[in-house]
Formats: structure tokens, C-alpha cells, sequence
């Protein structure tokens, strides 16, 4: 391995969110996100997207106690998700809309908010008919 | 019991990965030289004050908070090195603000997890981890 190689970040392996609950959390992010849920280390609650691990973690320090990054999840559907989450009790904040035009798709977003009120955001590229 | 059954949400729902992570910065040319010449990440395309990343299939896109609320430090995110010490050296080297060195995490079944944690130029703590298998 040369040391170009051995350095390079090439992805990201997880993502902190912090939880003012984590039971709380750990309810939403698996029974309505319907994320699978790895496992559960203290107050340390592990879950997997996509091949990213989710941390939700109380914050130990002042300075780590703010909302999470928007974090932007992929579905096929953003409609369908939309409604499904709603239906679920999750707040949303808009109602999917075309965030850009590239040029062969159409990108949707909706945004939303988790059970500790941290932003999050359902994403969609959806194909332009020719 | 099939997956429907024990994930509900995950069939209704469909997400298949993270697509995106917003990182607010107060200076995006100063961020978007960070995160392309000393993290090394492949700059997609800048547009208007946002500028978007690529890492392993991840867009990050940095840019100022489009709302006071939003204008808080980023989550901590972890990116994967497959040399943890020799990356460690490199973000020293090239004048990085180290928050905490090298240090043993948790040791797995297989594998010790190592991290380093790091600011980047706008005060968000990242991490480096690296799962080293042991011996």
C-alpha cells in the first residue's frame, strides 16, 4: 500500500445524531424510518444505511449539543415516502418539490424532522421523460 | 418472519442509502480548499455559494445556513482510511488542527477501531476511523 492510497478518505463509515432520547430515537429512526437497527452499546444506539452507520448518541459536551447535519436519504418514491411518513406522525416542513432540473432528471426533496426535532430530508432523482 | 414484517417503515418507505449531507461553513472557499486539497475529495461542482463533494457514493455539499436555525456546527462525520496513522501524519503535516490523536476505541471481534478525531476550518470535529484487523 503506498501512502497516497493508505491516506485517501474514501468514504464515509458513520454519521453522529444527536438524541436528547435515545429510546426515543431509536424508536423513530427504526419503526418509522424503517432503518435496521445494528445495535445498541450504553447509551450508544447503531443503525445502517445504505452501508453508512447512524450513531444517534446523547451529547456528552456542550459543544456537541446542537441538531444534526441534514442528513439527505434516498427513496425511490419521494411521494409515496412522503404520505407514508406523515401518515407515521413525522413533521414535515414542505411538501416534495423539484429542487434542481439536471439534465436528465428532475431532483425532489422533502424536508422533515426526527423525533428530536433535528432536520432531515427525503431525496429523489426522478427521470425526465424524453 | 419476512423483512416486511419485522421493518415495516424500510419496505413502505424505500430508503436505499444517504444521498446527500449538508456541512454549514461561514467561508465556502475557504472550506471547499479544505475539503478538496488537504481531505483530498473530488470536488463535483460548485454552485453559487454551495460547494458539492463526492465521498464513496456520499454528496457533501458545503454552504452557508439558509436559515439562522440551521447555523450550528455539523454532525460529526467519520470517513473511512485504510491507514489511520499514516493519515494522521499527513492532516499534522499539512497543518490540521488535530482535537484528539490516534487512539484504540473499541476493540471488536476481529478488528481494533481506530480513530482520530480533527476540526476543519470552520471549528466541525470530523473523524478518521479505520478498522485494523488484529493480528
Amino acid at each position: 500500500m503506498n501512502t497516497q492510497e493508505g491516506t485517501t478518505l474514501a468514504r464515509i463509515g458513520q454519521i453522529a445524531i444527536n438524541a436528547h432520547d435515545v429510546d426515543r430515537a431509536t424508536a423513530f429512526y427504526r419503526d418509522v424510518l424503517g432503518l435496521p437497527h445494528l445495535f445498541r452499546a450504553g447509551q450508544l444506539s447503531f443503525f445502517d444505511c445504505g452501508g453508512v452507520r447512524l450513531m444517534l448518541d446523547k451529547a456528552e459536551k456542550p459543544e456537541f449539543n446542537h441538531p444534526s447535519s441534514i442528513l439527505y436519504f434516498v427513496v425511490g418514491d419521494i411521494r409515496a415516502a412522503h404520505q407514508r411518513l406523515r401518515d407515521q406522525g413525522a413533521k414535515f416542513e414542505d411538501e416534495p418539490h423539484v429542487i434542481a432540473q439536471m439534465p436528465n432528471y428532475d431532483l425532489w426533496m422533502t424536508f422533515f424532522r426526527d423525533s428530536e426535532g433535528n432536520l432531515l430530508a427525503l431525496m429523489s432523482e426522478v427521470p425526465r421523460p424524453s | 418472519m419476512s423483512a416486511s414484517a419485522t421493518n415495516p417503515g424500510m419496505a413502505n418507505l424505500g430508503i436505499s442509502s444517504i444521498g446527500q449531507i449538508s456541512v454549514i461553513t461561514h467561508d465556502t472557499a475557504r472550506a471547499t480548499a479544505f475539503y478538496r486539497d488537504v481531505l483530498g475529495l473530488p470536488l463535483l461542482f460548485t454552485a453559487g455559494n454551495m460547494a458539492f463533494f463526492e465521498c464513496g457514493g456520499v454528496r457533501l455539499m458545503l454552504g452557508p445556513a439558509s436559515a439562522p436555525e440551521l447555523d450550528h456546527a455539523s454532525s460529526i462525520l467519520y470517513f473511512r482510511v485504510p491507514d489511520i496513522h499514516g493519515a494522521h501524519r499527513r492532516l499534522v503535516e499539512l497543518g490540521v488542527k488535530i482535537e484528539a490523536p490516534p487512539r484504540l476505541i473499541a476493540p471488536m471481534k476481529t478488528y481494533d477501531l481506530w480513530m482520530v478525531a480533527f476540526s476543519d476550518p470552520d471549528g466541525n470535529v470530523m473523524e478518521l476511523m479505520s478498522e485494523v484487523p488484529r493480528a
